[in-house]
């Protein structure tokens, strides 16, 4: 993306009279100055100011303001040449001149939209080619006629060259020059410049004058030079260019050219031993060649200013908090956030980080350290690890999210680590609060962890009946136990063996009532969510369990069928509980019109081909109808006239709450199957078991 | 005179049919501790193959709710075959529609469970004065 800073800042909204008045003035005298050196045999200017004035103005005026300044400019150009042309010669010169400010205004225009910035390459190779070389091609096709028209010495081929090595030496180093002024000229009036940024111009300009006039302006006998002196104002010049810009070298380079060309006018400078109008010609190459090199150091130094600015205001703008390491890990740069965040024994060790702080020695001194805090320990190793994998370019991301109390609240961080784009390598942590996300997170969690007790309790009010009957079992049991040990105690008080036998019985018959109304109080209660390591097959065995009653009085013959090797699993036993319990009753709830004789329902657990754990529950009804497949596990889909539809959705949330995916497909022979996958306690790792909690907590 | 079990000098021969294995050996021991000859059948084909074979029990406690054979089928099934012992059903559900459909099917007595020894003797008496 290229980012184009335009200033924005030019004459459109100066009224014409203020424009004129100032631009008559600076015209004259430029045109003063251009009479002023001229090569001696084909008589054109060696310098021509007004062209590098009449572009700018151009440039930065209402189109409807041009026939003004074009008249203003052939005004000045009369009232200095008239006294030393002829009309005829004024007036051709006047068309080559207005053609190639035209020509230039226009392609400026059309390139840059406006006064051009010329703080990068691209825009100062743009400039060059309009400014430097077409527009000055032009003006010299035109004027160079005036060899011909006015029957002078020097033939047309010389007259052209004149023309357009002196507007090509104008538009390189005084155009740039008046393009900033007028791009500029409000920032300028309001004086946002400091004092101490005045004073360093004013000095440099200075400068520039003193050393450009002891190099070029003595005139040294016997054909004697200083060389090494014609070197010298190129110090203040591209000082100039560093700090102020192409505005800045322009200023200086059209110093050094005025004052180089006054110097070969009288006879001195670097090249004063060659004829007359050569010494200029060469003079006329050597400070375009000087100007070329300066001017695309200030573009190239602008650009990376730019870059430079852009890049600090948009990391202090970041509310985030970002520090950038170099390849080792050594943090060298951080946005003000980051400095503002005060470390405040966090969990995170880069908390409280400076420039020149090493991120990983800060990891690994945590990690040596004896403090017992566990959590910090397993956060910094995770941290460290994620590093140094970013560093090395193993890991393209790393995202970490922790919890950490503020000001007395909670609160939740995330820290990502990504590549620094840089050939020396590095990388750049972004730190950010996502509290409100994650508390709107957690009110939805917590929202749908009540729909889901919600469906559970209303299951259960469906299995009332079943749940009543699973108790009335032991507790006959119990009773007939009890009644036969009174019996046998009457009868024969001392043979204790028979009734020890029938108590045997009513303890276990008691623990199985017991086990009955704990799972009952489980799957009523809203409690907290608890990701532990489950065994599948106790799980399908405590859910057969359950629907037990249901399933007899439905006549459903249910069979569990686990794998010897399925892992374990790490879930909320409750509710996994509730998915099978949910699944089972649909299950059977689908066989209803089955005869009694084949209604047969399979719960197995087996290990997936990838390591994870299959949960599936098949029965053997009229399998699921086109009409809801694929819409099965929506909320509000079902195919029961009683039936609210929210079963299966909120057994695909639980499901999808503990990283697992659940589908439901068509048996080959009657009925169908719903499948639940989960990954397995070893596959899901410790790093995966705080965010399955925090996101079901 | 009705004969009860507790007085009956001859014991009386009672079947028990359930699949919950602890309510088959609670209810064999209750009625075996009360002086009655009790066998328990885990289902009610066991039960019918048993009679096939010559078991013949006075009285029959039969568990509504069992997988493949229901007590209702195995009543219709003693019904088809013109009778069996007398029949009190025992079932672990509530409400009034098993009691009506279990005594259409030919049952003397529905008991709920859990049922004490004393709703037990008493309802077996009926079903005897019955039969």
């Amino acid at each position: 993306m290229r980012i184009k800073v335009s200033p924005n800042n030019n004459l459109r909204d100066l009224p014409l009279g203020l424009g004129l008045a100032a631009f008559v003035p600076v015209c004259l005298l430029g045109n003063l100055l251009g009479a002023l050196v001229r090569f001696p045999e084909i008589g054109s200017a060696v310098l021509y100011p007004p062209y590098a004035i009449l572009v700018a103005v151009l440039v930065a005026s209402p189109r409807r303001d041009w026939p003004w300044y074009f008249a203003a400019s052939v005004l000045t150009h009369a009232l200095v040449g008239l006294s030393r042309w002829p009309l005829t010669w004024l007036l051709l010169a006047d068309v080559a001149n207005a053609a190639r400010a035209l020509v230039a205004a226009l392609l400026l225009i059309r390139l840059f939209r406006g006064v051009p910035a010329l703080d990068d390459m691209r825009s100062f190779a743009l400039f060059g080619l309009a400014g430097v070389v077409i527009a000055p091609a032009v003006g010299a096709t035109i004027g160079a006629a005036n060899a011909i028209v006015h029957d002078m010495p020097a033939s047309y081929g010389q007259m052209w060259v004149g023309w357009f090595v002196s507007n090509a030496l104008t538009g390189l180093t005084m155009l740039p020059g008046f393009l900033v002024a007028v791009g500029n000229w409000r920032f300028v009036v309001r004086r946002r410049w400091s004092r101490a940024r005045m004073l360093e111009a004013l000095i440099l300009v200075g400068a520039t004058v003193v050393i450009s006039a002891l190099a070029f302006l003595p005139h040294f006998d016997g054909g004697r030079t200083i060389g090494v002196l014609f070197y010298a104002p190129g110090v203040p010049v591209l000082w100039l260019a560093l700090r102020f810009g192409a505005g800045g070298a322009s200023v200086g380079m059209s110093i050094v050219t005025i004052l180089g060309i006054l110097g070969a006018g009288r006879g001195s400078g670097p090249f004063h031993y060659l004829p007359p109008d050569e010494n200029l010609l060469t003079l006329q190459f050597f400070l375009a060649l000087t100007a070329i090199p300066l001017l695309c150091i200030a573009a190239v130094d602008s650009a990376r200013t730019r870059a430079v600015q852009l890049y600090r205001s948009v990391l202090s703008s970041l509310e985030d908090q970002v520090a950038i390491l170099d390849a080792r890990g050594r943090v060298f740069v951080v946005n003000e956030s980051w400095q503002r965040f005060a470390s405040s024994g966090h969990i995170c060790p880069l908390e409280g980080l400076q420039v020149g702080d090493d991120a990983l020695v800060a990891c690994q001194q945590v990690l040596r350290a004896s403090e017992p805090d566990f959590e910090r320990k397993q956060f910094t190793r995770r941290l460290h690890a994620g590093l140094t994998a970013v560093l090395s370019g193993e890991e393209k991301r790393i995202d970490l999210e922790y919890e950490n109390p503020m000001n007395g609240e909670r609160a939740w961080f995330t820290l990502r680590v990504e590549p620094r784009r840089h050939s020396d390598g590095g990388a750049v942590m972004t730190r950010a609060n996502v509290t409100d996300r994650r508390r709107t997170q957690l009110e939805l969690d917590n929202q749908r962890q009540a729909l889901a007790h919600l469906a559970r309790v209303g299951m259960l009010g469906q299995l009332s009946g079943a749940l009543a009957h699973e108790l009335r079992q032991p507790l006959t049991s119990i009773l007939a136990n009890a009644e036969a040990a009174r019996q046998m105690l009457e009868r024969n008080p001392r043979d204790m063996r028979p009734v020890s036998a029938a108590l045997n019985d009513i303890m276990s018959q008691n623990r199985r009532a017991a086990n009955v109304i704990d799972g009952l109080r489980a799957m009523l209660k809203r409690g907290e969510t608890r990701v532990q390591s489950l065994d599948p097959s106790v799980l399908v065995h405590e859910v057969l369990e359950i629907a037990h009653g249901e399933l007899v009085s439905r006549g459903v013959g249910a069979t569990a069928v686990v794998s010897p090797d399925v892992p374990p699993l790490l879930a909320d036993r409750v509710q996994l509980q509730q998915v099978l319990l949910n699944l089972i009753l649909n299950a059977c709830e689908a066989m209803d019109a089955s005869p009694r004789s084949v209604r047969r329902l399979q719960v197995a657990a087996a290990p997936t081909p990838s390591g994870d754990v299959c949960l599936s529950v098949s029965d053997v009804g009229p399998g699921i109808p086109d009409a809801l497949n694929g819409r099965l596990f929506e909320p509000f889909v079902t195919n029961k006239p009683d039936g609210l539809g929210l079963g299966l959705s909120i057994a695909r949330t639980i499901v999808a709450a503990h990283g697992g995916r659940i589908w439901a497909e068509n048996n080959p022979g009657p009925g169908a199957t719903v499948h639940c996958v989960f990954a397995s306690a070893s596959t899901s790792g410790p790093a995966r078991e705080p965010l399955a909690a925090a996101v079901l907590a | 005179m009705t004969t009860t079990p507790r007085d009956n000098p001859t014991r009386l021969r009672v079947a028990i049919v359930d699949d919950e294995p602890s309510v088959r050996s609670s209810l064999e021991r209750l009625c075996s501790v009360m002086g009655m000859d009790a066998t328990a059948y885990e289902s009610g084909r066991k039960f019918l193959e048993a009679l096939d074979n010559g078991a013949a029990p006075a009285c029959l406690l039969l568990d509504a709710h069992m997988p493949e054979l229901s007590g209702l089928d195995v009543l219709r099934m003693l019904a088809s075959r013109g009778g069996g012992p007398a029949t009190i059903v025992i079932t672990a559900d509530d409400g009034p529609e098993i009691y009506a459909r279990v005594i259409a099917a030919g049952a003397v007595e529905c008991l709920q469970k859990p049922i004490t020894a004393e709703d037990l003797v008493a309802a077996i008496e009926r079903a005897m004065a019955c039969s």
